[in-house]
């Protein structure tokens, strides 16, 4: 557990540093922030006519409320942690790689019922869409990163059970 | 509370459904759990900025800090800073935790233990958003008055990143694995190198592979 915890923090901290700069946020960040606008925007769109995405802002065109994706919204720090979850612990390399595309397809997905639910719930009442906003869905993505990861390390192949 | 950890599923769908009343009962001592936090986080923030805190204040649910630092906001006009602070924004970490725990079923004597835990890392967030808001966000004239600068600029930065985007959802989920390390292990398949691996880091301290 502690060399768990160590290799966890370590790989967290550094992701988050490289999240943190120039680089990253162009090359990653961003583009990915504008894609999810698009994404949430795209799904949207299926029943209600009036969404529209412009960059990483989610727009309604019949009465112009709008929603900004900013850092914490777009499911990248969510991602972080989870990633360095499946690298701090001990597993086959492509279980590995496997856990984070899936993971992060889980994580991402939540993250679009997120962005979508506060763009209704804003339009509703904006403190409804403060409390969801800034606390309750907070909660459920890190709810979200931990439940796939307990279900990640449940699906770690056995080794050798034959020889225990 | 039974020692016994329930199966996977059991859990997920505990956590979802004691998620709603610990966010009630979190919102409702709120008050409470920010005044024991704003007390912390004073502490913390005469260690980055002595003596720049004189007087901690309640208003709603927000943290008034009244500071000895002077602005001056037009000719012949002196005021004090009092920078606002939404404790909830650190705090809400604690609902998220309870109902780790109790859909766990851990201890009440854990859960308790967690959240005085949990208190360090509010206070922590507490204390960088006031430093945050008195040193890059202020003139220069204000943040020389705090001693502020250079090195001291950036910590505040990144403290104030890490406690308010990481701290308070990641915390309670890394103490709710503390403290709940059998239910981790009873989650690994039999047998396999992850359990063998976990096994090893739980029998003794400073195990490792």
């Amino acid at each position: 557990m502690t060399r768990f915890l160590v290799l966890f923090a370590i790989i967290m901290v550094a992701l988050f540093a490289a999240e943190l700069t120039p680089p990253v946020q162009a090359a990653i960040v961003l583009p990915w922030t504008e894609a999810l606008a698009r994404i949430s925007a795209g799904i949207a769109t299926l029943f209600d006519s009036h969404v529209a995405a412009l960059g990483r802002i989610l727009r309604n065109t019949s009465n112009g409320f709008a929603i900004s994706i900013e850092a914490g919204c777009n499911g990248i720090e969510a991602a972080i942690v989870l990633i360095a979850a499946i690298f701090a612990f001990p597993a086959p390399w492509k279980h590995r790689a496997i856990g984070i595309l899936a993971g992060l397809a889980a994580v991402q997905a939540l993250n679009v019922v997120r962005v979508i639910s506060l763009f209704y719930l804003g339009q509703w009442s904006l403190p409804v869409f403060e409390w969801a906003h800034l606390y309750l869905w907070q909660a459920l993505i890190m709810l979200d990163v931990l439940v796939v990861w307990l279900f990640w390390i449940r699906t770690i192949p056995v080794r050798s059970v034959a020889a225990r | 509370m039974r020692d016994t950890p329930p199966a996977l599923g059991r859990f997920v769908l505990g956590a979802f459904l004691w998620l709603p009343p610990c966010f009630a009962a979190w919102y409702f001592s709120a008050p409470f759990q920010a005044a024991v936090a704003g007390r912390l986080a004073r502490g913390l923030i005469d260690l980055f900025a002595p003596g720049v805190v004189s007087g901690l204040e309640r208003q709603g649910s927000d943290l008034l800090f009244v500071t000895t630092l002077e602005v001056h906001p037009g000719p012949g006009l002196t005021a004090v800073l009092v920078p606002e602070v939404n404790p909830l924004l650190y705090t809400y970490g604690l609902a998220l935790f309870v109902a780790l725990m109790l859909a766990s079923r851990s201890r009440w004597r854990a859960i308790l233990g967690g959240a005085a835990i949990l208190l360090a890392f509010q206070a922590w967030g507490i204390a960088f958003d006031l430093l945050a808001q008195i040193a890059p966000n202020l003139g220069s004239q204000a943040t020389a008055q705090a001693g502020a600068l250079d090195w001291r600029r950036e910590a505040i930065a990144l403290g104030y990143q890490v406690g308010a985007l990481v701290f308070p959802s990641l915390m309670p989920v890394v103490l709710w694995g503390l403290f709940n390390r059998s239910f981790v292990q009873a989650s690994l398949r039999p047998g396999g190198s992850a359990a063998s691996a976990m096994q090893d880091c739980s029998t003794g301290p400073g195990a490792s592979r």
